[in-house]
């Protein structure tokens, strides 16, 4: 990653778009548990979203690996894709949006109370 | 047979996963069927996978790409020195919680 690509981010749109080639080619069942996968891990990004990017790579590689296994989608993640999600973004120790939040009102709160 | 094991389950789910994985050097869809020909039929690939993908940051196992006959490359597992440790201690624990649990309802009255 170069300086103008950190500041732009325009090497994730790249790799967005990859993902999306990659996704494209997946049964459709799968396609649409990978759109359900997208919607609960964006809420665990970082300010850029740079840290769901390897998460995103290794889930899109599980679907691939399972699709050409000939299982089916419910098989292979069961009913709980939200749990799934959560499991993933926890271990790589990634804020919610809430916590964030959560820690700029402590923040705001102990500035006020520190004058 | 039962049904939502999965709760009791998780605490050791890690550790059976790892069991596994130290006989043999295997992959994710192979682990989630031993896990279900051994009863745990609840177990799904989701679940197996959050947990390699954990012990793969913990450092407890190697792992090596290998293409496959379909599809892209598989991700196969291997124990280390690190995992095979972190192994004993969680059948040590396991031979703990379980003495316990069936003192506890050996002595019922």
């Amino acid at each position: 990653m170069n300086f103008w690509e950190k500041i732009t981010g325009s090497d994730m749109t790249k790799e967005m778009k990859a993902f999306e080639a990659r996704a494209k080619k997946l049964p459709a069942e799968y396609q649409t548990a990978w759109e359900k996968i997208n919607a609960n891990l964006w809420p665990h990004s970082d300010f850029t979203g740079r840290n769901l990017m390897p998460i995103l790579d290794g889930v899109l590689g599980l679907l691939e690996e399972a699709a050409a296994d000939g299982q089916n989608v419910q098989e292979v993640l069961g009913d709980d894709i939200k749990g799934f999600c959560l499991a993933l973004a926890g271990i790589d120790g990634a804020k919610s949006y809430r916590d964030k939040w959560r820690e700029q009102l402590n923040n705001n709160i102990a500035k006020k109370l520190g004058k | 047979m039962l049904e939502n094991l999965t709760e009791m389950l998780k605490g050791v789910l890690e550790g059976c996963v790892l069991e596994i994985i130290s006989r043999q050097e295997t992959y994710g869809y192979e682990i989630t069927r031993r896990l279900n020909a051994l009863g745990f039929t609840d177990v799904v690939e989701g679940t197996v996978y959050t947990i390699l993908i954990r012990l793969e940051k913990n450092k407890l196992v190697e792992i090596t790409k290998k293409p496959s006959d379909m599809g892209p490359p598989r991700k196969f597992f291997a124990i280390n020195d690190a995992g095979r440790e972190e192994l004993r201690k969680f059948w040590e624990k396991w031979e703990f919680v379980s003495s316990k649990m069936n003192e506890l309802k050996e002595r019922k009255q």
